[in-house]
C-alpha cells in the first residue's frame, strides 16, 4: 500500500505519453468488447430460444410446406403435447413495394400465445379474438408508419382473395414483441380462419405448426413421434425445436469465431509492440530515478514490481474504460444482431488480456529496471 | 527554394537516424501493418462476393418477376402471362423463330455439408429451357443433361465440392421422389451450389401453376427500353422488368453494404488506436531529438521546415506497414474460399483495395505526425539546447 505515491507519481511522470497509451489500450479494447459482446449476445439468444416449443414443417422444404389443416387434429393426439396452433406466412406490403409486411395468420384460440414467442396485452389479447379481421402489429411497424387501434390499414399480397383483389383490409387492435431468436420488425398477426376462407387457392393448408409440449425432456421423443405420423406420406412433416433453429442459423454463420479471434489477435499484437516500446522508453529515462530509489534501499524485486504494477495500473484501467465505452456501441450494432451482451466472463476475460499484456510488454524494461547496477546507472548522469 | 533545400536536409537527418530508434518506428510499422491487413482482408469479402454474383452476369438478359415481389420467393407469373410476354419486341430468336425466353420456378433444396454435416437450404431450380443456365462461360463437365419428366438433375461441381450426395449416379429423395444426379456443370465464376432440372417436373411435383421468374434474352442489351416499355404498357402483364446486372446488384447491395459496415468500423477502430501508438512514438522521436533540432533552428532552420519534415517522416514511416499489410493480405486470403454467411465465395484482394489501404496509412500517418510535428517546431531554443 505505502508504494501506492510512488506508483501514481510514476504513471504521471509523462502525462501526455500516459494518457496516449491509455487512450491506444481502450480503443482497442473497445473493439474487443464490441465483436465478444456480438458472439456472447448470440450464444445467448441460442440458449435463451425455448426446447420447448417446436415447429412443424415440411420436411424437404422449410419455406413452402402447404402442409394439410387435416394434420392439427392427428398432432393433438400426440401424447406429451399441450397446444397445437396452425400457422400460415404470406408476404405483403404496405403502399410500397419496400415496405414489406410478413401476414402470420394464426387461429386466436384459448392461451394459443403459450405455442409461440409473442407478448401482448390482455386485453389487445381478446381484442384479438372477437373479430375475423382483427389484427395485431409489431410496435415497431407501427410506430414507423404511425398506426394506432382503430385503423384499417390495406396490405397489398400475392395472394388473391374471392373479390378478386390482392389487398387485404385488417384492423388493427393491438401491439406486440417477439422474443424469438431472430424477430422480424415487420410482422402482422391475422386471423386465420378468415385468410384461409377468403383466398382462392390453397385453402385448408398451413404453413406450419406451432406445437408446444408439457415436458420440455420429452420434446425430442414428441418430435419424433409427430414426425412418424405422415411418413411416407405425400407431406412429410420434420419437427424441430425453435432452439435447435437458432443454432443451425448460428452455424450458417460459421466463420464468425474465426473472424473475431483473427481480428482481436491482430489488434492486441499491434497494440504490444507500442506499450512494450513505451515502457522501454519509459524505464530508460527513469535510469537514474530508479538507481536512487535502489540507493536508499529499495531491493530489486521491489524495483521490478513497481514497474511491472505501473504497467497493470495502465492497462487495466484502460482496459475497463475502453469495456464500458464498447457498450455504448451496442445500440448501433443491434442493426445488425440484436441482443449483445457483456456477460462477467467478457469483462474477465478482458481484464485478463490486459494484465497479460501489461507483463508482456513490462516484463523485459521490469527485469532491466531490476538489474540495474547502481553505480553505473548514477554514473550515466 | 530554401524552404525545400531545408526541408530535405531534414527529412534525410530524421531517417537515417531510425536506426537508433528501432522501437518507435517498430511501434509504426507494426500498427499500421496489422490495421490495412485487418481492413484490406474484410473489404476483400464484399469485393470476393460481388465479384462471385456480377462474374457471371450476361448484359442482355432481362429478369422479369411479379410487381412487388420481394426476393423472387413469393413471385408467382403464371403460363398465360408468360405467353403473352414471349411476344413483346425486342426478345431474341433461335434459328427456328423462337423467342428466347425462360419460366424459372425454384423450391427449397436440403443438403448436408461435407464433414460437419450441417443443413443448409439452396434453390432446386427448374427452367424451362435449359440453354439459359449453361449459357458459356457455363458448361457440362461431367455426365449428361437431365431428360424432362424423368426426375433427373444436373448440379454444380460446388455442390460436389461441398455438401454430401451429389455424385454421378446418386439418388436424392424430394417429397417422396427419386431424383438421380446424370451430370455436372459449372458455372463460370459462381462457387454456389445449384441443383437443375425442368420446370415442368418441378412445377407439377409441387403443385405450382406459375413461374417464380422468367428470364428473358434480349437481341442487344440496348433493346431493354422497348421491351419494357411494351412490358408496362400492357395491362394484362402485372410484371416489372430488370436488366439481369441491375437485379444481381439490387440483391447484392444490402449484403455488400452490411460488409462493408463492419469492415470500415473496425478498420476505424484499429486505425485510431494505430494513430494513437503512431503518436506515442513521434512524441519520443521528437523528444529524444530535442539538442538536434534545437541546434538546427539555432542555425538558421525554418519552423515550417521542421514541421513538414517531421509530417513527411511520419507518413514515410507508416508507408512500409500499408505495403506490408496489404501484401500479407493478398498472401494469406487472396483467392481463399470463405462461407461466413452460408454461401461460399472467394476474398478477392484487388489493386482498388491495396490503394483504400495506402490511402488509409497515409491519413494515418498524416494525423499522427501533427502535434509531434507542432512540438518539434515549438521547441524554444534555448531550453532544448540546456536539456540533457
Amino acid at each position: 500500500m505505502k508504494y501506492l505515491p510512488l506508483i501514481w507519481s510514476g504513471i504521471w511522470r509523462k502525462p501526455g505519453r500516459t494518457i496516449l497509451i491509455f487512450l491506444q489500450v481502450a480503443v482497442a479494447f473497445v473493439l474487443f468488447g464490441v465483436l465478444q459482446g456480438l458472439k456472447t449476445g448470440i450464444q445467448h439468444a441460442v440458449d435463451a430460444a425455448r426446447a420447448d416449443l417446436l415447429i412443424v414443417h415440411g420436411r424437404q422444404d422449410f419455406i413452402f410446406s402447404g402442409l394439410p389443416l387435416g394434420l392439427l387434429e392427428q398432432i393433438r393426439s400426440v401424447p406429451g403435447i399441450k397446444l397445437v396452433a396452425p400457422v400460415e406466412l404470406f408476404g405483403s406490403y404496405y403502399q410500397k413495394p419496400e415496405n414489406g409486411m410478413l401476414i402470420v395468420a394464426v387461429r386466436p384460440d384459448r392461451d394459443w400465445t403459450d405455442a409461440f414467442t409473442f407478448n401482448v396485452a390482455p386485453d389487445q389479447l381478446a381484442a384479438f379474438s372477437r373479430s375475423r379481421t382483427a389484427a395485431l402489429v409489431t410496435e415497431f411497424a407501427a410506430k414507423k408508419y404511425g398506426w394506432k387501434i382503430g385503423d384499417h390499414i390495406p396490405l397489398v399480397s400475392q395472394v388473391a382473395n374471392k373479390d378478386r383483389s390482392m389487398t387485404w383490409t385488417f384492423d388493427i387492435v393491438g401491439t406486440f414483441t417477439d422474443s424469438d431468436f431472430t424477430p422480424g420488425q415487420y410482422k402482422i398477426l391475422a386471423n386465420y380462419d378468415y385468410y384461409d376462407q377468403a383466398r382462392v387457392s390453397n385453402t385448408g393448408t398451413v404453413n406450419h405448426f406451432n406445437v408446444a409440449v408439457t415436458d420440455v425432456n420429452q420434446a425430442v421423443a414428441v418430435a419424433d413421434a409427430i414426425d412418424r405420423l405422415s411418413t411416407n406420406s405425400s407431406h412429410e412433416t420434420k419437427t424441430e425445436s425453435i432452439r435447435e433453429l437458432a443454432q443451425q442459423q448460428v452455424q450458417q454463420i460459421g466463420d464468425l469465431d474465426f473472424l473475431v479471434h483473427a481480428v482481436v489477435s491482430a489488434v492486441l499484437a499491434a497494440l504490444l509492440f507500442g506499450t512494450a516500446t513505451m515502457m522501454m522508453q519509459s524505464v530508460r529515462e527513469r535510469t537514474p530515478e530508479l538507481a536512487v530509489l535502489k540507493t536508499i534501499g529499495f531491493t530489486d524485486r521491489a524495483v521490478f514490481f513497481l514497474i511491472l504494477v505501473e504497467a497493470v495500473v495502465v492497462c487495466i484501467a484502460a482496459a475497463a474504460c475502453g469495456l464500458a465505452l464498447s457498450t455504448l456501441v451496442f445500440p448501433f450494432a443491434a442493426k445488425i444482431v440484436t441482443g449483445l451482451a457483456m456477460p462477467p466472463v467478457t469483462v474477465a476475460t478482458g481484464l485478463a488480456l490486459a494484465v497479460a499484456l501489461a507483463a508482456v510488454s513490462a516484463a523485459i524494461p521490469a527485469v532491466r529496471a531490476a538489474r540495474l547496477r547502481v553505480v553505473t546507472a548514477l554514473a550515466e548522469r | 527554394m530554401n524552404f525545400l533545400r531545408q526541408f530535405l536536409a531534414l527529412l534525410r537527418l530524421n531517417l537515417e537516424g531510425e536506426r537508433a530508434r528501432l522501437g518507435s518506428v517498430l511501434t509504426i510499422f507494426v500498427g499500421v501493418t496489422c490495421t490495412v491487413a485487418v481492413l484490406v482482408s474484410m473489404l476483400a469479402m464484399g469485393t470476393g462476393a460481388r465479384q462471385q454474383a456480377e462474374g457471371d452476369v450476361h448484359d442482355d438478359e432481362v429478369m422479369v418477376q411479379a410487381q412487388g415481389a420481394q426476393g423472387g420467393f413469393d413471385s408467382n407469373i403464371s403460363r398465360d402471362q408468360m405467353v403473352t410476354l414471349r411476344d413483346l419486341p425486342g426478345i431474341d430468336r433461335d434459328k427456328d423463330g423462337e423467342p428466347r425466353v425462360a419460366g424459372i420456378v425454384f423450391v427449397p433444396f436440403e443438403g448436408h455439408r461435407r464433414g460437419t454435416g450441417r443443413r443448409v437450404f439452396f434453390p432446386l431450380i427448374g427452367s424451362s429451357d435449359v440453354k439459359f443456365e449453361l449459357r458459356p462461360p457455363a458448361h457440362l463437365t461431367e455426365g449428361r443433361l437431365f431428360r424432362p419428366g424423368l426426375h433427373e438433375i444436373i448440379t454444380t461441381n460446388a455442390c460436389v465440392r461441398q455438401f454430401d450426395g451429389f455424385g454421378l449416379g446418386a439418388r436424392r429423395e424430394v417429397r417422396g421422389v427419386d431424383w438421380t444426379v446424370v451430370g455436372h456443370y459449372d458455372q463460370g465464376q459462381s462457387l454456389e451450389c445449384v441443383v437443375l432440372t425442368d420446370a415442368e417436373t418441378v412445377m407439377s411435383l409441387f403443385n405450382r401453376n406459375g413461374f417464380n421468374r422468367i428470364t428473358v434474352r434480349l437481341k442487344a442489351p440496348s433493346d431493354f427500353a422497348s421491351f419494357n416499355r411494351a412490358l408496362e404498357a400492357n395491362p394484362v402483364l402485372k410484371l416489372e422488368a430488370k436488366p439481369a446486372r441491375e437485379q444481381v446488384e439490387a440483391d447484392m447491395k444490402q449484403f455488400k453494404g452490411l460488409l462493408n459496415f463492419v469492415s470500415y468500423f473496425i478498420g476505424s477502430i484499429m486505425a485510431i488506436g494505430a494513430t494513437f501508438g503512431a503518436v506515442n512514438s513521434l512524441y519520443s522521436i521528437v523528444d529524444a531529438r530535442r539538442r538536434e533540432l534545437a541546434t538546427l533552428r539555432a542555425i538558421g532552420f525554418g519552423s515550417g521546415a521542421v514541421v513538414a519534415a517531421t509530417l513527411a517522416e511520419s507518413i514515410l514511416l507508416a508507408l512500409p506497414g500499408a505495403l506490408l499489410g496489404a501484401g500479407l493480405a493478398w498472401l494469406l486470403f487472396h483467392d481463399m474460399a470463405v462461407s461466413p454467411f452460408g454461401f461460399s465465395f472467394r476474398l478477392d484482394v484487388t489493386p482498388r483495395l491495396a490503394e483504400i489501404g495506402i490511402a488509409w496509412a497515409l491519413v494515418m500517418g498524416f494525423i499522427g505526425g501533427l502535434l509531434p510535428a507542432q512540438r518539434a517546431a515549438r521547441m524554444p531554443v534555448t531550453t532544448a539546447l540546456r536539456a540533457t
